[in-house]
């Protein structure tokens, strides 16, 4: 009797996982398929005929000796990794702030946390123009504090802006995890810690932050992430010396029209991200960083 | 007790600060979008609306908001029907579950330039038109698909089994079991994460760019206007564009909260 409902069981379940079916079947085509077809374009060339599907190692050689794909892949890192230690010190503190209120008050300013990421990043990158520009805000405040004669024309067009308006759009994937492995901790820990003499210092160095450094690596790993692939904002606010890797591999489909490279800085890029989640990957809570609310 | 006070003024301060810096350009924008001005700047002239009939006067930016509109509503449902059936199956162990989480995680993972050549090439390769249908509507299904999933499976995962596991000793079907029982009790999170799934594809702006050709969604269409010149509309697009997606995410979160609440019956 028991044999027969476990084997109906086994069934059931088995029918059960061909509900994944569907969505296996699309990610193999379009997801898992694409990335093939890239990396087999990678050893492709693009002549003025069209594209050689000869295989050569021949773009992957243009990237080593032209020492520019090199350079913007470097300046790309470094302006990822200072675009994370901004984000991380930026939102520290107000994941801490949110995580020690209680009540309506904490429903309303985590919803004032995500109304603003509910909106596409190309609308809030492009805010940063009427901000930063000669016209903007920042400029008429500085004026009109008589603090400067003429508009500064610096503000926009370079890394800086470039590193402001990332900030700005990922800053949510850091604020969140962080905010939710402080808001997890139990908060007798902290208060055993002081009623056991230790100073508000020390409890932060040796009780708070050792907890909250799961949601600080989440939340690391993924602002970098995002920073490394991002087009939009060094594209509009960047001008040409804050220019990063994805413009780079934008241009080559978009101006220079040679796919193979494109395809070749791609899988470079790809390999990058690959390696930040092999080393750390497996602690990051991408449920955390993607929450909605 | 004194430098407590004073840690906590601090930290209210900053807090301050940080919205601030979040909400200072969402309000020029706005402040903006009904300057009458022809330059995108200040000082403030008069207010007016005549940018927004601008915006309800042009045919192209009209064609893009309902272009956006449809494909946010077809990649939502195709995403959610999708990531139901793949939650439902995760409930149980089967071969290639860790790989398939793999996969799914792909489009995500994947840098967003690399996300939107990726299928200029496969399906330049393939010989899929570019368009947005069907090429930005596969691009916008794959990038939401894991959305929805992540949003969606903690919900199933999380009610109680033996419920469905009574009915079944009671001889219900499994489809009699899924339509009395789950679909009841999941309808809210489906609802809700339709509607993430809808902003998700409405707001897609990189893995649209390549494949979308000639026609437009919103954002793209945003895009070219932007790399032309400051067109003193934009504002405008800008604040519609945002009203949009906040409208919709803010229903599905109140759907989902409130649903939270009626399950987890009231707090003490």
């Amino acid at each position: 009797m028991s044999q027969t409902t476990d084997s109906q069981a086994t069934k059931q379940s088995d029918r059960t996982a061909l509900l994944a079916l569907p969505a296996a079947v699309w990610l193999l085509l379009f997801a898992v398929a694409p990335l093939f077809m890239l990396l087999i374009m990678s050893f492709w060339t693009s002549t003025i005929f069209g594209l050689s599907k000869e295989v050569t190692l021949e773009n992957y050689r243009v990237l080593t000796q032209d020492p520019v794909y090199l350079l913007v892949l470097l300046q790309t890192l470094r302006i990822a990794l200072t675009v994370t230690a901004i984000s991380l010190v930026v939102s520290y503190p107000i994941a801490l702030f949110l995580a020690s209120l209680n009540g309506s008050r904490k429903s309303a300013l985590l919803l004032l946390l995500f109304l603003p990421f509910w909106t596409s990043y190309v609308v809030r990158t492009f805010i940063w123009l009427p901000m930063l520009g000669r016209a903007g805000l920042v400029n008429s405040t500085l004026i009109s504090l008589g603090l400067i004669d003429a508009p500064l024309d610096w503000l926009l067009y370079n890394e800086a802006a470039t590193h402001i308006g990332l900030v700005y759009v990922y800053t949510l994937f850091m604020t969140l995890p962080i905010y939710l492995s402080l808001d997890r901790m139990d908060p007798r820990l902290a208060e055993a810690a002081s009623d056991l003499g230790a100073g508000p210092l020390r409890t932060f160095l040796r009780v708070t932050l050792p907890l909250s450094l799961p949601g600080v690596l989440s939340g690391c790993v993924m602002v970098f992430l995002l920073a490394c692939g991002a087009y939009v904002t060094p594209q509009l606010l960047g001008g040409t010396t804050g220019l990063m890797f994805g413009n780079l591999i934008a241009a080559q489909f978009t101006h220079t029209n040679n796919w193979a490279l494109g395809a070749a800085l791609s899988i470079i890029l790809i390999c990058v991200v690959f390696v930040i989640l092999i080393l750390f990957g497996r602690r990051v809570r991408l449920d955390d960083v993607f929450l909605r609310g | 007790m004194r430098s407590a006070t004073l840690r906590r003024a601090a930290l209210i301060a900053y807090a301050g600060l940080f919205y601030a810096f979040l909400y200072l350009p969402i309000l020029l924008l706005i402040v903006l979008s009904f300057n009458d001005s022809q330059l995108v700047g200040l000082p403030f002239q008069r207010a007016s609306l005549r940018w927004y009939a601008e915006v309800a006067a042009t045919p192209d930016l009209m064609r893009a908001i309902r272009n956006s509109t449809l494909l946010g509503a077809a990649s939502a449902i195709i995403a959610t029907v999708m990531a139901l059936m793949l939650s439902l199956a995760f409930r149980v162990e089967f071969r290639g579950k860790d790989l398939l989480m793999k996969a799914l995680l792909l489009p995500i993972l994947i840098p967003g330039v690399v996300g939107g050549v990726i299928y200029l090439v496969a399906f330049g390769v393939t010989g899929v038109p570019v368009g947005l249908w069907p090429a930005a509507l596969i691009a916008h299904v794959t990038w939401v698909l894991p959305f929805a999933f992540l949003t969606l499976y903690p919900r199933l995962h999380a009610f109680d089994r033996s419920i469905e596991e009574a009915a079944m000793d009671l001889g219900a079907t499994p489809w009699v079991v899924f339509h009395r029982i789950v679909l009841p009790l999941i309808r809210p999170g489906l609802i809700a994460t339709a509607m993430f799934s809808f902003t998700l594809s409405f707001d897609e702006f990189i893995r649209t760019l390549f494949v979308v050709g000639n026609d437009r969604t919103v954002p793209v269409h945003l895009w070219t206007l932007l790399s032309e010149h400051m067109a003193p509309f934009l504002p405008a697009v800008g604040v519609i564009v945002m009203t949009v997606s906040v409208v919709v995410s803010l229903a599905g979160f109140v759907i989902a909260h409130s649903a939270d609440r009626w399950r987890d019956g009231p707090k003490p």
